[in-house]
């Protein structure tokens, strides 16, 4: 079932993720201003986007922790805008997603992390739990370690074992958040190799968020680069590094963003009275 | 004008974190009730292990705090009564306000202390630490999770403690009996449990459950309400216990109203 | 999935079809240490021929059934396997692990 990765995927193969016209606001702020997005069955898409940018948000929507203020998330057929819990939890089981600090669980050794899903929704033997976690530890290289406790693991190690956690339920999709984030270069280099590893294993849909553009461009078959909420642009990675669109241009090569662009803005930003709306907004939430 | 806002504001305020409180509890008694009849079972292992570190693990500091509260009571209690050379009647006084009142209340702060700040500093790491996210994205309920096995724990064990803390109340008075009021030791409990009837026990432990659901529910809710930063598990565990010991003392008050009244006293 | 059992001279012969994943697995896993564990069958041979599909929770069960076999000094063996079941414990290093053979005929042959 590998996947031919190509410049136009919307006419070749299966949507495994489609968005349509999606939006997400925390109280009145509107975060994502109508997302519109597919990924293929086997793609690894990256979600490209500077700090506040909206793109773990998307993620977060993605997975069922964000709940959109309207449009469609298809995942697998269904549309979890509009499921019930227990359906999203369904398809939950069939997703795998790696936290960006590994949100392991500090009291659990790493190979109970790892069988907690495994006891929590199936019926599996104690011993043939052990065996699925060994093997999933191995593929993530961390065999052996399956009596540490996080707390033992090195901030790479740790992220390989929150993997392993998320390979359980042999998910058909996986989705990382800024894999590399607090790794150094070496280190980040084989969570890369690692997400390329089990893509061309298992044959598996992979969503990462990133802002780290090396790491990107390796892994990703297309990219998607988000910015205050909307979609700038959208394709391989080659069709990335050509475009001229002059955000894509500012972000690929790193140009320093004024804080503020107009003299009328920066006036405005200086005296402008927003305190009271915020709060507000925050704690009755209408 | 302004003044009324903000009154109604607080209360509105007030009443829906009353509301976000009995969410929370109604939740946690769905899955310990219902949902095992519906296949998914009780995390007894989970509550036991809580209830190990909320019982057993209090039972040092609260025997010696309830020990002296029995001291201090009889203290109290002797310093009027032997105006009337009723010094007799401490262990009475001692045994009727340490069930009735001071027992539940005493082991309440001392869990608040202990376990309910424990509770919010942890479920408020976890939030922070994107733990309960990865929870909810593994299809794990952290109700059914974290809290539960909580709220199963206090509601056993803190009328357990209460029960104890009684009784190291009444021995505490007995050190003042025997010392100074012409007990002997058995006599001064004989006294005591004398002086008692069923319903003052039975009533304090009522208001020991009640506090147990109270003080998991603000600890639990305080803890899922915690915001992004480590510095928002200090302002958690904060609330938590500054919240609790309120709201115990309003339900305190609101129960023994209600006994009050019901037993036609 | 479904498994049927034949039983020839010292030799069982689980014919398996379908997908081996989480709601299955624990059958095959049962069926397996029965044989070897109970019924001390010296030679436990799984058809694989029309399996589509196994998930972890299938590779675990092989593992079980080949650790059993070996605690028990039987012979464990697989045939038939399609490229994606072969892919499947390719990625777990378990092809070399496991006596795997092409057709019934060889893993019958003594």
């Amino acid at each position: 079932m590998a996947m031919e990765e190509t410049s136009n995927p919307v006419v070749q193969g299966e949507a495994m993720i489609s968005l349509r016209d999606l939006r997400v606001s925390y109280g009145e702020r509107e975060i994502l201003h109508g997302i519109s997005l597919d990924v293929m069955r086997g793609e690894t898409m990256v979600i490209l986007g500077g700090s506040g940018s909206g793109k773990s948000t998307l993620l977060r929507t993605l997975v069922g922790l964000e709940k959109p203020s309207s449009g469609e998330i298809w995942l697998k057929g269904q549309n979890i805008a509009a499921i019930s819990d227990a359906e999203m939890d369904e398809i939950r089981k069939k997703i795998g997603m790696s936290f960006q600090g590994g949100a392991l669980f500090g009291s659990m050794t790493v190979g109970e992390n790892v069988a907690l899903p495994l006891r929590e929704h199936t019926k599996l033997e104690d011993s043939t739990i052990e065996i699925i976690v060994r093997l999933k530890l191995d593929q993530v290289g961390l065999a052996g370690f399956e009596n540490y406790m996080p707390s033992q693991l090195s901030g790479g190690m740790k992220k390989r074992a929150a993997v392993a956690r998320a390979l359980a339920m042999d998910p058909e999709i996986l989705f990382f958040d800024e894999p590399s984030a607090g790794l150094d270069p070496i280190i980040a280099a084989g969570v890369d190799e690692l997400i390329l590893d089990l893509k061309k294993a298992f044959h598996m849909t992979v969503v990462v968020v990133t802002h780290e553009l090396a790491s990107a461009f390796l892994i990703a078959d297309r990219m998607v680069l988000i910015d205050k909420g909307y979609i700038v642009a959208l394709g391989t990675p080659e069709e990335m590094r050509k475009s001229t669109h002059p955000r894509v241009r500012q972000f690929f090569d790193r140009i320093a963003e004024p804080a503020v662009s107009e003299e009328l803005d920066y006036l405005q930003m200086l005296t402008e009275d927003n305190r009271p709306k915020r709060v507000a907004a925050g704690k009755r939430g209408a | 004008m302004e003044l009324a806002t903000q009154i109604g504001g607080a209360v509105t305020d007030g009443l829906a974190y009353l509301g976000a409180l009995a969410t929370l509890g109604g939740r946690a008694a769905y899955f310990t009730f219902i949902a095992p009849l519906q296949g998914k079972p009780l995390r007894l292992q989970r509550a036991v292990s809580q209830a190990m570190q909320v019982g057993v693990g209090a039972l040092p500091i609260l025997s010696l705090i309830t020990f002296f509260i029995g001291l201090i009571l009889a203290l109290q209690a002797a310093y009027e009564l032997r105006k009337f050379g009723a010094l007799n009647y401490v262990a009475s006084a001692v045994a009727i306000s340490m069930t009735r009142e001071l027992g539940p209340l005493i082991t309440a702060i001392v869990v608040i202390g202990r376990s309910g700040s424990a509770f919010a500093a942890e479920i408020g790491t976890m939030k922070v630490t994107e733990e309960i996210d990865a929870l909810e994205t593994m299809a794990i309920n952290p109700i059914h999770f974290l809290v539960t096995p909580k709220f199963l724990a206090m509601i056993v064990m803190l009328p357990c403690l209460t029960i104890w803390a009684n009784f190291m109340g009444v021995l505490g008075g007995s050190l003042f009996g025997v010392a100074q009021a012409n007990f002997v030791f058995t006599g001064y409990i004989r006294a005591s449990l004398d002086a008692l009837f069923l319903r003052d026990i039975v009533t304090g432990l009522i208001k020991s459950f009640m506090f147990g659901i109270t003080i998991t529910a603000v600890g639990c809710h305080e803890g899922l309400s915690t915001g992004a930063g480590a510095e928002q598990v200090g302002r958690s565990t904060t609330r938590a216990v500054v919240v609790s010991i309120f709201l115990v003392i309003l339900v305190d008050l609101v129960f023994t109203t209600l006994f009050f009244f019901v037993s036609g006293a | 999935m479904k498994i049927a059992a034949r039983h020839l001279d010292k030799i069982t012969i689980f014919d398996v079809s379908g997908d081996i994943d989480l709601a299955n697995s624990p059958e095959l896993r049962k069926g397996l240490l029965r044989e070897l564990r109970e019924l001390r069958t010296p030679r436990v041979i799984l058809n694989m021929t029309a399996v589509r599909y196994i998930d972890s929770s299938g590779v675990a069960s092989l593992v079980e059934g080949l650790k059993a076999s070996r605690d028990v000094g039987a012979r464990f063996i697989l045939f038939g396997l399609n490229t994606t079941v072969r892919e499947v414990l390719q990625l777990s290093k378990l092809v070399k692990i496991f006596e795997i053979h092409e057709t019934e005929a060889q893993a019958v042959a003594p």
